[in-house]
């Protein structure tokens, strides 16, 4: 799927391997949301896009994520990304909603 | 977040908002993180949510995200961000911790174009 690796690479670029840092993290989720949502919107498909981002430290806590939808089963979808380096994870959610 | 209470055909993001908070403390609200059943408590706040809001009958679509994460001091962020109508669509997040976990509930409407 091309929103797929879009934020595929989008994550990596904006993030890449840097390690995490509190004062810094704010601005990488709006960096990556806003690329995302720039690059998606660039394919010039007829959709509506939501893209949400996690970053989440690496210290051994649990996280746990869900989305339900109330949607066009034919036409919608959602796709996830999971990302990782040493310190951080980071979770990118896009969903496309046919205009 | 822009509010867009009190107009015909927009989102009414308090409405929402105090739906999903109840919702949530129905679920966990006395609740301490465990890694065996956090699973469905997820599922169960995503769905409960997602059948409030259809019952409202208006004609949006909805996509709720939840997040819950165990207090560990473990640093967390969230960023959303939307290519939609900016007049009849809207978002509302709720934060809400108890003791032990975090849970972050994202709700998106986006209007059905008749």
């Amino acid at each position: 799927m091309d929103e797929f690796q879009l934020s595929e690479e989008t994550v990596e670029t904006t993030i890449g391997s840097s390690a995490y840092q509190q004062n810094r993290i704010n601005q990488w989720t709006s960096s990556v949301v806003e690329t995302s949502l720039n690059q998606l919107s660039k394919l010039g498909k007829p959709f509506k896009y939501i893209v949400t981002c996690i970053i989440l430290q690496k210290n051994g806590a649990g996280l746990h994520t869900a989305s339900s939808c109330f949607w066009d089963n034919t036409m919608d979808r959602s796709c996830t990304v999971r990302w990782e380096n040493k310190t951080t994870y980071c979770i990118v959610c896009v969903f496309g909603l046919a205009v | 977040m822009e509010e867009f209470s009190g107009e015909e055909g927009s989102f009414n993001s308090e409405e929402a908002s105090n739906s999903v908070k109840e919702c949530i403390q129905s679920i966990i609200g006395e609740e301490s993180y465990r890694q065996d059943t956090v699973n469905q408590w997820t599922a169960k706040i995503v769905e409960q949510a997602l059948t409030l809001l259809v019952k409202q009958t208006k004609s949006y679509k909805y996509i709720v995200s939840c997040a819950v994460m165990q207090k560990s001091g473990a640093g967390l962020h969230t960023a959303n961000s939307c290519y939609w109508d900016t007049v009849t669509d809207g978002s509302c997040t709720v934060k809400w911790e108890n003791r032990t976990m975090y849970c972050v509930v994202s709700v998106f409407a986006v209007a059905l174009t008749p």
